[in-house]
């Protein structure tokens, strides 16, 4: 008899009261256990106690099999490729979980919408073209994790939980700037190519290394300073709440990438040197975001309060928030175990007023350009 | 007879920073609730109210679902934090004024739009995993300050009787 054939002898047997009982009387794997949960609950953390809480370096079975059960010897392979732990793991990958879990909100119902002021016409339009700009980037960072996430193996399932929650996370900030752009009369403004091609090397990665790196690590930490700016500059309560929610789903998506690199350059220190690529590639494309009008411009107008007085600053208020970004970039590079002040391939104008300058450091003039 | 919180005057932002933070810890406690509602939190900051000749730290700890707000710490006491919120008197009076002003604080006095250019208040730490917990628990925080808005004084006599 195959696997896959219905047994009916065995359907014979349980109309008769035969029960098989082997589940009940075979392997016990985890009978007695008894996880205790904390003050929050009962965590993942709570839970990996025993066998189940044991998560290999290199995945034992290929199967959505729990940790800690007992695996049928004829299994079938679901063809994970990510077979290994530190290609995704990270040490605080559990309590990101937990809250992100907890900490979820509404785009609908947690934004008080009918509470929009009518704004000054400019300011309206640099809004919308911030929404827009972030609406179209938010988005990447649900479909990259949605991409990888069939290939890791099972026996990483935290990480994988914590991926999905990543995606819904992305989701509602794509969902909020959507609704910020036609709620108040702005509309959606203009897609720039360039933002696209940074946005395709994300998904066009060919390891779910390249692809972290570049979105984790370098894509949401920029953004997550952009989120930070808009807290800043939002010109009513109800952007401040916008921004201020996104902010920490977007910080805990940074924390997950920052302490992912580190946990595998901590096993496979072998790999910097992939990892200064990727991010050299990336930083090649996303320093063209810096000189493009239709990103920095929304955020110096709100930041100045209108046209004549960003006119007026100059780039001196976006100044503040590039050094920033780039900033604590270089912060969290190093805190993974990849420092890139000296090997950095921004130019060096958008290095100015930060560490990285006089390292020699960029060339001035983005190659991809 | 009995004693009730109404009945004392409000928070003054002249008060100074032990009954600010004082404050802020009746908010943790009476407020537990609606804190928690914004869901479990890992964070320890230490906040400093400098002034030409001292440095006054408190503690706030995220811990969970519970929120809590340390006495004046001392030298010994103020280690072990995620990150550092410093600030002149004056910056964080100002902060206590607007909060108590507007029934929270405006577009212009939230923690991190105060934060953000390292001016008024500086946030700092070794650790930039630490220092994002700033911006991943905000709302906690903010709505840890917000409900000093709330809050009566307790500069005033302890107990206060009804007629």
């Amino acid at each position: 008899m195959t696997a896959n054939a219905l047994d009916v002898g065995y359907l014979e047997r349980l109309k008769q009261g035969q029960l098989d009982l082997g589940w009940l009387r075979g392997p016990t794997g985890e009978w007695g256990v008894h996880a205790k949960p904390s003050k929050v609950g009962l965590t993942l953390r709570d839970i990996a106690t025993g066998s189940y809480g044991e998560v290999p370096d290199v995945a034992t079975a290929r199967s959505m099999a729990p940790r800690g059960s007992a695996i049928d010897p004829d299994m079938p392979d679901l063809g994970y490729t990510i077979n290994s732990k530190a290609e995704v793991w990270s040490d605080n990958v559990m309590e990101l979980y937990e809250e992100a879990v907890s900490r979820q909100w509404s785009a609908t119902r947690d934004i008080p919408w009918t509470e929009l002021p009518e704004l000054d016409p400019d300011l309206e339009h640099a809004m919308s073209q911030l929404c827009t700009v972030l609406s179209e980037v938010e988005m990447v960072a649900s479909d990259f994790p949605a991409k990888w996430l069939w290939r890791i193996n099972h026996q990483f399932v935290e990480a994988k939980m914590f991926l999905c929650t990543q995606c819904m996370d992305e989701a509602r900030h794509t969902e909020v700037f959507r609704k910020r752009a036609l709620a108040n009369g702005g509309g959606l403004g203009q897609a720039k190519s360039v933002v696209e091609r940074f946005l395709a090397l994300i998904l066009d990665a060919e390891s779910y290394d390249e692809g972290s790196a570049l979105m984790h690590l370098l894509g949401e930490g920029i953004v997550l300073s952009l989120f930070r700016a808009g807290e800043l500059i939002a010109p009513s309560p109800v952007e401040k709440r916008i921004f201020r929610l996104c902010m920490q789903d977007e910080a805990r998506h940074v924390a997950y990438g920052t302490m992912h690199l580190r946990f595998r350059l901590n096993e496979d220190p072998s790999l910097a040197e992939d990892y200064h690529a990727y991010l050299d590639r990336g930083e090649d494309i996303i320093s063209m975001l810096f000189s493009t009008p239709e990103v920095v411009e929304p955020t110096a107008i709100l930041l100045a309060g209108s046209v004549e007085a960003a006119t007026q600053m100059g780039a001196s208020g976006s100044d503040v928030v590039r050094r920033q970004i780039i900033e604590e970039y270089f912060q969290r590079c190093e805190h993974a175990g990849l420092p890139r002040r000296h090997r950095t391939k921004l130019p060096a104008v958008l290095l100015e007023g930060t560490d990285a300058v006089g390292s020699g450091a960029g060339t001035g003039v983005p190659t991809g350009a | 007879m009995a004693t009730t919180t109404s009945d004392l005057p409000a928070l003054g932002a002249d008060d100074g920073p032990d009954a600010w933070f004082e404050a802020l810890a009746d908010v943790a406690r009476g407020e537990a609730d609606r804190l928690a509602a914004l869901g479990i939190a890992d964070f320890r900051l230490l906040v400093e109210v400098a002034s030409e000749t001292d440095t006054a730290r408190y503690g706030i700890v995220l811990d969970g679902y519970d929120v809590t707000v340390t006495h004046r710490l001392g030298p010994q006491e103020a280690s072990s934090f995620d990150a550092v919120l410093r600030g002149e008197t004056a910056s964080w009076q100002e902060l206590i004024e607007n909060i108590l002003a507007n029934g929270g604080a405006d577009i212009a006095h939230s923690l991190n739009a105060l934060s953000i250019a390292g001016w008024p208040l500086q946030l700092s730490s070794d650790d930039p995993v630490g220092r994002d917990k700033f911006f991943r628990y905000a709302e906690t925080l903010q709505a840890l300050f917000d409900g000093i808005s709330r809050v009566r004084s307790t500069r005033s006599p302890t107990t206060v009787r009804e007629p």
